[in-house]
């Protein structure tokens, strides 16, 4: 066994707080516990105790998302989500969720580009049966899975396809998008969703093999939060995980940067929807590199907020948007995703509102973010990350995510800082190299009159 | 049935342990507030959440719907959506400017029984970010352009909803469960004919009536300690409205039960509302609902789910759900079913509905009763899900105590009374029906199930 800490693991007296000092700066850094430890097999156990409110956390990120799947085969990392609430060698179909909603537990699971995960957070009564559920699944899910439950879910997950995505104004978004901002058989090419052809096409062979490949302890991080001290959590997770045999593990999935857009690609679609609707997309620097840290705030300044540029200009000022955004979506295989739109008002063309929505892309440069926009969207940012820790829940999900892709769960307390240290000058380079208006891809929906079908023209690839 | 897999990549399968026990529950109760009264008379609920840094603070505002002349539905979303769009001080850009510097979120939520403004911020900046919200719900400029911009963008978000299927069977539903032509039937924030005849002198002679401090509560939960008082007494405590009217909240009354569509050309769902007239939480028979709609619709293994979407596959979720209102309230089975199948659906979902030759059992209300026991302590551990809480209670008239009385009724409960309860409600042969959907395909099936007398509908 080996055994790593960061961190301080001295438990306090009142615990969950995170926070640290009382001086501006020294609060952008926060003191969450963070001990780790990694099992024989493999499995990397991080605990955090917080003994608050009674209740445990139990958080498990499996290195596994939709960049990982097989050409043909995608949608399968979730449909494989779904599969794992099937059973296993001492646990019926759907008994997963059948013993732990009676022990008070809140169950869910979600798969997205870069990972699987399963979490349950319950009283701490039931932290033994929450490890023991997830051991069992990891260790022992082939032995009950069969061809009706693999059916069973896949025409679970096309309904789902259906209800998300294929049944609602602007449901293919993504689809259209990400395949304007990566390249065919890119890893970010296609959604987590998958195609329904693919679906279809999906066999339960296919789901021995995605468990063999990527379900074992060393492709996976555990985190347990709440009320259980370090040690006994390392406790129990030895005693509920060893068991369970290392795996070949994957060789880890390297996808090289790609460079900003050229071209300006665009897709004109016409489809039943109640506004016209604009999506201008970039390509951005992988998550967590200094220029898509950056990125993230001029977004936030460009379209998040009521103080945001878009929102100030195109929704009140000129009032030709009904709505409006800017989001960066961080990714880690190699580039992420930058978003930038808005739903034109009734009478506005969707070309008047794109040139306007280029305008102030270009203005970031022209009229570069202000130190005093650059503090908002740091405002902003510190009140959703605080919330996001508040909970033993999404604190544990935000420690297995950072292990997993960052090899530093301690993160959870100095991310914060990171971002604060960016400086408007960064800001204004970041957009310089990755985020100009001759970089975009766009994507312009039109209404379709009452007796028309949808049709779609593509250019620019 | 195809034999699960016999072999495993290792060489034998990991030997787990027996499964292990649940250790109780230690024991919980819901946070107490200190009150205390300004000298405006507005009421101070404070939850002290020791490590809670994100300050929660929720103005409820006594502000029924009733107060809404019919020709000006909406007028309340309107007014209150138009408050932090600049106030006597500053303009809407440097309003939103200073409360977004502050690191304050902002946002409201109009209800049947009254209004909530809702501010979430870092503890260290919470004296700012009240001064703004007194500034807002006090002195809001309400200027023209901006509620005729909020009227605009209410008409938008309205043809946003028609389009959107669980939406739009939503909408047709409070059409028909609720009293024909009266205010439930139609959408709280307003419909269009009457959003349209808003304007900026109505927005503000709505708000000098009816926004003031008499019947206010001000919910402030976090880490925070006695200064609170003398905080919100600086900033709110000198809001005088002499001339502020009081209204009757007015309770809803059952509309006549009907079955519609919403047609929706080519849809690849049908979207499922079907339901009826409900109660409160302040009815004997609430607990007993409760317990009955988790073990019918409400536990992921509920009798519904776990034959529609774990057996059939027919829809990625279905629920039933009871949602009450201040006095009364609704129920209704939900979810998104593949076109081909919705009147199978509709005929299962009706058998599952009756409990006649399949009683509830004392281990359903036992799983019911733990899982509502558990839940809590998570669900009410951060400072904004103990200000929604109190929220809830003060719109509802509700006790300090309620969510531990209702765990405390819960554990009442027995097999039979919750059949009882549920019974007096729920009948399944008599059915409120909405979908949204492709009536080409789904009238048929419909009718086929049962609702003979389906009815296509348009939201216009």
């Amino acid at each position: 066994m080996t055994e790593a800490s960061a961190g301080r693991l001295a438990e306090r007296d009142r615990a969950g707080n995170g926070r640290t000092g009382t001086g501006d700066r020294e609060q952008l850094l926060l003191d969450y516990p963070v001990a780790e430890r990694v099992l024989d097999n493999g499995l990397r156990v991080i605990a955090s105790p917080d003994h608050a409110g009674g209740s445990v956390a139990v958080n498990l990120w499996y290195n596994v998302g939709s960049r990982h799947e097989e050409p043909g085969r995608t949608g399968f990392a979730h449909l494989f989500e779904h599969l794992m609430f099937q059973g296993s060698a001492n646990v019926a179909s759907a008994e997963h969720f059948g013993l732990l909603q009676p022990a008070g537990a809140s169950v869910n699971a979600t798969t997205w580009f870069d990972r699987t995960n399963y979490f349950e957070a319950l009283p701490a009564g039931g932290l033994d049966l929450a490890l023991w559920l997830e051991a069992d699944r990891m260790g022992t899910l082939l032995t009950a899975l069969t061809a009706e439950n693999f059916e069973n879910q896949r025409e679970v997950v096309k309904e789902e396809k259906r209800q998300r995505y294929d049944n609602v104004p602007y449901g293919n978004v993504i689809e259209l998008i990400i395949g304007q901002v990566f390249p065919p058989g890119h890893p970010y090419s296609h959604t987590v969703i998958g195609s329904m052809e693919d679906l279809n096409a999906a066999e339960v062979e296919d789901a021995r093999n995605f468990f063999r490949r990527f379900y074992m302890p060393n492709n996976a991080v555990l985190s347990i939060v709440g009320d259980v001290d370090v040690e006994t959590a390392f406790a129990k997770a030895e005693q509920y995980f060893s068991p369970i045999p290392a795996g070949d593990r994957p060789a880890e999935l390297i996808t090289a940067e790609l460079p900003p857009l050229t071209g300006l690609p665009r897709i004109e679609t016409t489809e039943v929807v109640p506004s016209e609707a604009v999506y201008l997309t970039w390509r951005l620097p992988a998550d967590r590199t200094p220029h898509f840290d950056a990125l993230e705030l001029a977004f936030g300044i460009l379209g998040q907020g009521q103080s945001s540029r878009l929102i100030k200009r195109l929704v009140r000022g000129r009032e030709i948007a009904e709505s409006t955004f800017a989001s960066a979506m961080g990714l880690v295989g190699g580039n992420s995703l930058g978003m930038v739109g808005g739903r034109a008002r009734s009478g506005v063309s969707p070309e008047e509102l794109e040139q306007a929505l280029v305008d102030e892309v270009e203005r970031l440069i022209s009229e570069p973010p202000s130190e005093a926009e650059v503090e908002r969207a740091k405002a902003q940012t510190e009140r959703h990350w605080m919330h996001e820790l508040a909970r033993i829940d999404s604190r544990a999900d935000q420690l297995s995510g950072f292990a997993t892709l960052y090899d530093d769960p301690n993160l959870i307390n100095t991310r914060f800082a990171e971002i604060a240290a960016v400086t408007p000058d960064q800001v204004s380079a970041a957009i310089e190299a990755w985020f100009t208006a001759d970089q975009r891809a766009t994507l312009i929906y039109r209404r379709a009159a009452d007796d028309q079908t949808a049709a779609s023209t593509e250019d620019g690839r | 049935m195809t034999q699960p897999e016999q072999h495993h990549d290792h060489l034998q399968l990991p030997v787990f342990g027996p499964r292990p026990e649940i250790a109780p529950p230690r024991p919980w109760s819901f946070p107490k507030p200190v009150r205390s009264e300004l000298d405006n008379g507005i009421e101070l609920i404070n939850y002290r959440l020791p490590g809670q840094h994100v300050v929660s603070v929720n103005l409820v505002l006594d502000l029924p719907l009733a107060a809404e002349s019919r020709e000006l539905e909406g007028i309340a979303a309107i007014t209150s959506r138009t408050l932090d769009e600049g106030t006597e001080s500053h303009s809407t850009d440097e309003f939103a400017e200073l409360l977004e510097s502050a690191g304050a979120g902002f946002g409201l939520d109009v209800t049947s029984a009254g209004v909530q403004l809702v501010v979430d911020v870092p503890d260290r900046r919470l004296d700012p970010a009240l001064e703004l919200l007194a500034e807002a719900v006090i002195t809001p400029a309400l200027a023209e352009g901006d509620v005729d911009r909020q009227v605009q963008l209410r008409l938008a978000e309205i043809e946003q909803a028609r389009a959107n299927p669980s939406q739009a069977a939503a909408i047709a539903f409070r059409r028909t469960v609720f009293a024909e032509g009266s205010r439930y039937s139609r959408m709280t924030e307003g419909e269009p004919d009457t959003v349209a005849a808003i304007t900026s002198d109505a927005a503000r002679r709505f708000h000098s009536e009816h926004f003031g401090p008499r019947g206010a509560k001000l919910i402030i939960a976090g880490d925070v300690g006695d200064e609170i008082e003398a905080l919100a007494g600086k900033h709110f405590g000198g809001w005088q409205v002499p001339e502020q009217s009081t209204v009757a909240y007015q309770p809803p009354q059952p509309g006549r039960r009907r079955a519609v569509i919403v047609h929706r050309p080519g849809a690849v769902q049908a979207d499922l509302q079907l339901g009826g007239f409900g109660i409160d939480r302040g009815d004997p028979r609430w607990a007993d609902v409760s317990i009955a709609s988790y073990i019918m619709g409400g536990a992921f293994l509920s009798r519904l789910n776990s034959v529609l979407r774990e057996e059939l596959g027919y829809t990625y979720g279905v629920r039933l759900g009871f949602t009450p209102l201040r006095s009364g309230g609704t129920f209704a089975v939900s979810g998104s079913f593949r076109t081909e199948v919705i009147g199978d659906a509709l005929r299962r979902t009706k058998e599952l509905l009756s409990v006649a030759d399949r009683p509830f059992t004392a281990d359903e209300v036992s799983d019911a009763v733990t899982y509502f026991t558990g839940i809590s302590p998570l669900r009410y551990a951060t400072a904004d899900g103990v200000a929604d809480q109190a929220a809830v209670q003060a719109l509802a008239g509700l006790p300090d105590d309620y969510p531990d009385r209702r765990l405390a009724a819960l554990r009442q409960v027995t097999p039979e009374s919750a059949a009882a309860a549920y019974q007096s409600l729920v009948d399944p042969e008599n059915l409120t029906l909405a979908i949204a959907g492709d009536a080409d395909k789904i009238a048929e099936p419909i009718k086929d199930a049962g609702f003979t007398d389906v009815e296509v509908i348009t939201l216009d």
